[in-house]
C-alpha cells in the first residue's frame, strides 16, 4: 500500500480507535518532547516568515526602509500587471507540459527497469542522478553551454548541415528547452514508480494470465489501476515542485527570465520584484497568490482523484 | 542614469534563502555587538565590494596596509560578483546587518540615500577628508546638498577597439575626432565581412549608457532630467533601434539570439570583445584592463562616435564607484578612516591603482603615474585627454532607475527578434522607464 493509501486507511479507522491507555499517553508525552526541536524550527523558520509575508503583502516595503501599510493596493496592482500575467502563462505552460511528460518518462523507464535486468541498481542510480543534480546551479550552467548558440547540440546538428537555433536564447525555444530540462529530472518519480510496481501482487498477474489476458491487457487492467495511488502521489508532488521551479530559469536566463520574458517563471518574477526592484510588499502578495494557486490545484487534484485513483484495501 | 561601469549588467541576484540566513546572522551579530567594547579597544568594521578575484586580492592588500597603519581597527572584507551584489545588500539592509563601508555605483547611492540608509559624510569629516577630490566626481555622491558617497575614481564611457581584429579584417581604424554613428555602422559591417563567421564588428551596443550618450548628443539631455523624471524622447529611442536593427540585419552585430545569449553572461571576459571576437564595444574605461587580459590583445580606447558629427557632445566623466558608510554603523569613525585611507593614501593606491577608475585625488594620480602597466597607462592617457573634451552635463538616475538595465534588455530583445517595431519598442521603453522611476 502506498503512503497515500495508508493515509486514506488511517482516516477511515481513526474514528473507531479506542482511548489510549495511560502507558500510551506517556509515550505521547515523550513523542512531544522529541518533536519539540522540530516544532521550534517550524515556528521560527516556517510559520514566522509566512506570517510576516502575509503582513508585508499589505504594505509598501522597499527592504531598505520600514514597511508602510497600504491595504489591498498590492493585490489590486497585480490585476493590472501585464508581466504578472506573462509569468503566469509561462509557469502554467511549464507545469502542464513538463509534468505529464516527466511522469510518462518516469513510468516508462520504471516499467522497463522492473523487468528484472541484471545490474538494476546501477541503472537505477544512473537514471536517478539527474534528479539529484537537476536543481543545482552547476548543472544549469552546463545546460546553458550545451544548448547555447555555439553549444554541443548545435555543433552536432552542424555535422548534418543543420543550423540550430539558440535553444535558450531564442524566445520560441527557450521555454521548451527548460521543459526538456525538467523532464530529464524524472529520476525521483521513477524510483517511486519502481517501488510501486514491486508492490503489485504477483498472483494478480498469474490469475489474469490464466484468464487469458495478454501483456497489454494486464498492463491496462492490473498494473495501471494498482499503480494509480502512486501516479497520483507523483502527480501532486511534481506539480507543486514545477510551480516552484526557479534555479534553472534563473541561471539559464541570467536572472532576467529572458529572452523577452519567455522564461519568466512566476518565482523568478517574484524574486526580481522583491530583491532587485525592491518591491518586497508586492513580491509578498505574489507569494500568497502562488500559495492560493498551488493549494487550489492540489485540492482539484485530490477531488478528481476520487474518480480515478484505486485503493486496494 | 549612468549605469554601473564594472559589468554593465542589471540588478544583481542571489538566493532567496539568503534573506533568512541574513536575518539569522544579523540577530546573532546584533547580540554579540551589544557586548562589544568601545573607546580605545579593538574595533571591527566590515567592508564590501563586488568584482573578481583579482580585485579582491589587491583590495585585501590595501586593507592589510590600512590595518597596519591603524592597529586598533580590524576590517572584515566581503566581496561577491556584481550580479548578486545588490540583492545581497538589500537583504542585509533589511536585516539591519549591512557592512559599515559599502561600495556602490550608478544610481544605487541615491536609491539608498533617499531611504535613509547612508551616513551624511559631514558627520565624520574629522576622519574623512574629501577636499582634495575632483568636484565633478564628488557630485555623483551628492544629493540634496549632502555628500553620501566618496568617488573611488573617475571613468568615462566610450569605445574600446581591438586593432588586431581591425587588421585581420583589413579595415583602417577610424579617426575618432570626426567619426559618426554611420561610420561606426559601416566599419562594423566591414569588419564582420572581413573576418571569420564567429567574429563581429561590434556587439549590439544597446544599454542604458549608450542611450544616455546618444540622446545627449542629439538633444543635450540624457535619459533623465535633473528634476528626477525621464528626459529622453521616444523619437530618439526609435532612431536608436532603427540603427541597431539595421546593424543586426547587415551582420555588423551578432544575431538577435546571440545578443540575447551574451546578455545573460556579462562579465568582461565573457563578452565578444573579451574573447577577441569583436572589433569594437562601447564600455567603461576602467574595464580596459579586463578586456585586454581576456582577449590577449592590446586594445585601445576611442572617442565615442557622433561626438563631433551630432548636434552636441555626449561623453562624460563619472565616478566609477563610490564608497559609502552605513547610517547604522557602530563605528562610523573607523569606517571613515578606512575610506579616507582608500582614496587619499598612497599606500592603498599602490595596490588598487586604477582598478576602480582613475583616482579622483590629483596627488594620488601623480603618485601613480610613474608606475603603471601598459593598459593602465592607456587608460590614464585616454581619460586625461577626455577631461578637456567632455561636457559635464551629468544627471544621475532617480530612485527606481536601477531597473533600466533589465527593462531595456527586454525591449531590445523584442525589437531585435522582430516582435516589436522600433517605434513600439521606443514607446514601451519610455513608458516602462517612466513607471519605474515614478
Amino acid at each position: 500500500m502506498s503512503a497515500i493509501g495508508e493515509l486514506a486507511a488511517l482516516r477511515r479507522t481513526k474514528a473507531e480507535r479506542p482511548k489510549p491507555s495511560p502507558a500510551e499517553q506517556g509515550d505521547n508525552k515523550a513523542a512531544l518532547v522529541f518533536l519539540a526541536p522540530w516544532f521550534a524550527g517550524l515556528a521560527l523558520i516556517t510559520v514566522g516568515p509566512i506570517t510576516a509575508s502575509l503582513y508585508l503583502s499589505f504594505t509598501d516595503y522597499s527592504l531598505l526602509d520600514a514597511p508602510e501599510w497600504t491595504g489591498l493596493d498590492n493585490y489590486i496592482a497585480m490585476a493590472g500587471d501585464p508581466r504578472l500575467f506573462t509569468s503566469l502563462r509561462v509557469t502554467f505552460t511549464y507545469v502542464f507540459v513538463s509534468v505529464p511528460l516527466q511522469l510518462a518518462a518516469a513510468l516508462g523507464l520504471a516499467l522497463f527497469l522492473d523487468r528484472g535486468l541484471r545490474g538494476l541498481p546501477i541503472y537505477r542510480s544512473v537514471f536517478y542522478l539527474p534528479s539529484l543534480m537537476g536543481a543545482s546551479v552547476a548543472v544549469a550552467i552546463l545546460w546553458r553551454r550545451i544548448f547555447g548558440n555555439a553549444g554541443l547540440i548545435n555543433q552536432i546538428l552542424a555535422l548534418f548541415g543543420v543550423e540550430g537555433p539558440g535553444w535558450i536564447a531564442h524566445p520560441d525555444y527557450a521555454l521548451g528547452t527548460l521543459i526538456v530540462f525538467n523532464v530529464w529530472t524524472f529520476g525521483s518519480p521513477m524510483v517511486i514508480f519502481l517501488a510501486g510496481l514491486r508492490q503489485i501482487p504477483r498472483h494478480l498477474y498469474e490469475a489474469s494470465a490464466i484468464d487469458g489476458a495478454g501483456k497489454a491487457r494486464q498492463f491496462r487492467s492490473v498494473t495501471i489501476p494498482l499503480l494509480t495511488p502512486i501516479i497520483f502521489f507523483n502527480l501532486v508532488l511534481q506539480t507543486i515542485f514545477a510551480f516552484q521551479a526557479f534555479t534553472q530559469a534563473f541561471v539559464v536566463s541570467g536572472g532576467t527570465g529572458g529572452p523577452i520574458d519567455s522564461t519568466l517563471f512566476y518565482t523568478l518574477y517574484l524574486y526580481e520584484e522583491g530583491f532587485a526592484n525592491l518591491h518586497m510588499g508586492y513580491a509578498s502578495a505574489m507569494a500568497w497568490l502562488l500559495l492560493v494557486i498551488i493549494a487550489a490545484l492540489t485540492a482539484v487534484n485530490f477531488f478528481a482523484s476520487k474518480y480515478w485513483v484505486f485503493y486496494d484495501d | 542614469m549612468r549605469q554601473l561601469p564594472p559589468t554593465g549588467r542589471g540588478p544583481a541576484r542571489g538566493r532567496t534563502t539568503f534573506r533568512l540566513a541574513a536575518v539569522l546572522t544579523g540577530t546573532a551579530l546584533l547580540a554579540t555587538a551589544c557586548g562589544g567594547g568601545s573607546g580605545d579597544e579593538q574595533t571591527t568594521i566590515r567592508f564590501s565590494w563586488w568584482g573578481n578575484e583579482e580585485r579582491a586580492q589587491i583590495t585585501n592588500q590595501a586593507v592589510a596596509a590600512f590595518e597596519e597603519a591603524n592597529p586598533q581597527i580590524t576590517v572584515e572584507t566581503e566581496s561577491i560578483d556584481f550580479e548578486s551584489y545588490f540583492d545581497r545588500l538589500s537583504t542585509s539592509v533589511a536585516a539591519g546587518d549591512e557592512p559599515d563601508v559599502i561600495t556602490m555605483g550608478g544610481a544605487y547611492p541615491r536609491e539608498y540615500a533617499d531611504r535613509g540608509v547612508l551616513l551624511d559624510l559631514a558627520e565624520v569629516s574629522d576622519h574623512l577628508d574629501i577636499g582634495a577630490l575632483d568636484e565633478k566626481a564628488l557630485s555623483n555622491g551628492r544629493f540634496d546638498g549632502s555628500d553620501y558617497g566618496v568617488p573611488t575614481g573617475v571613468n568615462t564611457f566610450s569605445v574600446i577597439a581591438n586593432p588586431a581584429v581591425f587588421e585581420d579584417a583589413g579595415v583602417e581604424p577610424p579617426d575618432d575626432d570626426s567619426w559618426s554613428w554611420q561610420d561606426y555602422a559601416d566599419i562594423a559591417e566591414e569588419i564582420s565581412a572581413g573576418t571569420p563567421d564567429d567574429t563581429f564588428g561590434s556587439e549590439d551596443p544597446t544599454q542604458p549608457d549608450t542611450l544616455d550618450l546618444y540622446a545627449n548628443q542629439r538633444t543635450g539631455q540624457g535619459l533623465y532630467s535633473p528634476q528626477g523624471g525621464i528626459a529622453i524622447e521616444q523619437e530618439t529611442v526609435s532612431e536608436w533601434f532603427e540603427m541597431t536593427t539595421a546593424l543586426e540585419e547587415a551582420g555588423a552585430t551578432p544575431s538577435a539570439s546571440m545578443t540575447a545569449e551574451l546578455a545573460a553572461q556579462a562579465a568582461p571576459e565573457q563578452t565578444l570583445l573579451g574573447q577577441g571576437r569583436a572589433g569594437m564595444k562601447l564600455a567603461w574605461s576602467n574595464q580596459l584592463a579586463a578586456f585586454r587580459e581576456g582577449s590577449g590583445d592590446d586594445l585601445i580606447m576611442l572617442r565615442a562616435p557622433g561626438e563631433t558629427t551630432a548636434q552636441g557632445t555626449g561623453m562624460w566623466l563619472q565616478a566609477s564607484q563610490l564608497y559609502t558608510i552605513s547610517q547604522r554603523s557602530e563605528h562610523p569613525e573607523a569606517a571613515a578612516k578606512l575610506v579616507d585611507f582608500l582614496v587619499n593614501d598612497p599606500r592603498a593606491a599602490d595596490f588598487i591603482k586604477s582598478d576602480r577608475g582613475i583616482p579622483a585625488n590629483p596627488d594620488i594620480r601623480a603618485h601613480l603615474e610613474g608606475d603603471l602597466t601598459e593598459s593602465q597607462e592607456a587608460e590614464f592617457a585616454f581619460v586625461d585627454s577626455m577631461s578637456g573634451l567632455v561636457d559635464g552635463d551629468f544627471v544621475i538616475g532617480p530612485t527606481g532607475s536601477t531597473e533600466s538595465v533589465d527593462l531595456l534588455q527586454r525591449t531590445n530583445e523584442a525589437v531585435l527578434f522582430g516582435r516589436k517595431s522600433s517605434e513600439q519598442g521606443a514607446e514601451q521603453f519610455v513608458t516602462d522607464l517612466t513607471e519605474a522611476v515614478s
